[in-house]
């Protein structure tokens, strides 16, 4: 083994080791815990037997290990992208419906009560609490 | 206002006791302070419901809005004028509001416009009026900015099938059932875009009305820019696909 593979694999444990406790602790959602810690044993089985990435990219018709790991990278961090920026998406919009149920909620001076309930309320109930009346 | 329903209505600031009951007017803000106190004080003069969402600014607008407006609504944080107008809308309606006029913070709008914005919807002839600048005047519009409005129209021709003269003016009307069916969920500007979608979609009858749009120094330093606009374009579109 390599300077190299040493050091990045004593990395890997660390970060695998890691997600196994954060899903323990319950820091993470088991499913959160266990694809990352899987993510992490497979970086650390690459770089320890590089030989052994060969012989799954041959199998898929990719000539050289390294290729294999680069597609599989994109791909990934693509994935990835798309599943943030969704994210935030949806957590912008929430904030939106709060500030904007807020904003009613404390107008100043207080109007005189209103019998309909407030639309960015009634948004944020029917997607958050669907099951109540 | 009395409600003259022949075809040429003249711009008018006439006094509270003209003014039918149930017009509010709702003035989005995002750090306005400097213009929105003399805003308010003319429309305050003539409009008696003037609702001010201050769109989470941070230069103390909601402070001198207080001064004026009828009401103060404050997003504790910024959400965009699409937001700031959905949530003007909302609490409108909920004060029973009939017809819904938006009126810009910065000092662009004439007061006496809203009166021809409101005069077609007060006489039944439709459900929303779109103020144009262009049916209009716009005084002291930079070259460049006249383009990109052009190119938005265009846009809004392509994308939602609908003719207009000027599809990004921030200067609308509504009656009660009009507002009823907006739900604006694109914050930022691209907004109107998704708004013109909803009137086409709402079935209701609207119609562009002429205003003047005047562009000042201030206006102009704080208005849309070039590239926001783009963004503004690509932004619509990833929301129809996304959301
Ligand atoms: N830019 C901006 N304006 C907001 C926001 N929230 C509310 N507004 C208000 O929306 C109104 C219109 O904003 P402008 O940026 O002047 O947009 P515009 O008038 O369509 O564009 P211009 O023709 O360049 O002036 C003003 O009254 C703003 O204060 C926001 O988040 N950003
Ligand atoms: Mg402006």
């Amino acid at each position: 083994m390599n300077l190299f593979q040493i050091l990045a694999i004593a990395i890997v444990t660390g970060l695998l080791a890691l997600s196994l406790v954060a899903t323990v602790r319950g820091w993470a959602t088991r499913r959160e815990g266990l694809v990352w810690a899987f993510v992490w044993l497979c970086t650390g089985v690459a770089i320890a037997r590089p030989d052994l990435t060969v012989l799954v990219a041959g199998a898929m018709g990719i000539g050289r290990g390294a290729d294999l790991v680069l597609y599989c990278a994109v791909i990934v961090m693509l994935i990835g992208f798309f599943m943030v920026y969704a994210r935030l998406r949806r957590l912008r919009r929430d904030l939106t419906l709060l500030s904007r149920h807020l904003a009613i909620r404390d107008a100043s001076p207080t109007p005189p009560p209103t019998n309909p309930p407030c639309p960015a309320a009634k948004q944020i109930d029917e997607k958050h609490y669907p099951q109540r009346p | 206002m009395s409600v003259d329903c022949s075809n040429n209505i003249q711009p008018t600031t006439r006094p509270h006791a003209d003014v039918p009951a149930g017009v509010f007017v709702v003035v989005p803000a995002y750090n306005e302070a400097p213009a929105i106190g003399a805003v308010l004080h003319e429309l305050r003069a003539v409009y008696p419901n003037v609702v001010v969402v201050d769109d989470g600014s941070t230069d103390g607008t909601a402070e001198v809005a207080r001064i004026a407006a009828t009401y103060v609504l404050r997003h504790p944080i910024n959400c965009g004028q699409g937001a700031a107008l959905q949530t003007g809308i909302d609490f409108a309606l909920l004060q029973g509001a009939e017809f819904i006029v938006t009126f810009d913070a910065d000092g662009q709008h004439r007061v006496e416009d809203v009166a021809v914005l409101l005069s077609p919807i007060l006489c039944g002839e439709c459900d929303f009026t779109l103020g144009s600048r262009f049916l209009g005047t716009c005084v002291g519009i930079p070259p460049l900015r006249r383009k990109m409005l052009r190119l938005g129209v265009l846009f809004t021709r392509l994308v939602n099938g609908v003719n207009l003269t000027d599809a990004h003016n921030g200067f609308r009307a509504f009656s009660r059932r009009a507002a009823q069916r907006i739900n604006l969920r694109l914050d930022r500007m691209a907004h109107a875009t998704e708004l013109i979608d909803q009137i086409r979609l709402s079935g209701l009858p609207f119609k562009e009305v002429p205003v003047q749009i005047r562009y000042t120094p201030y206006s102009l330093r704080k208005g849309q820019s070039t590239r926001g606009a783009i963004r503004i374009a690509l932004h619509y579109l990833l929301g129809r696909v996304l959301l």
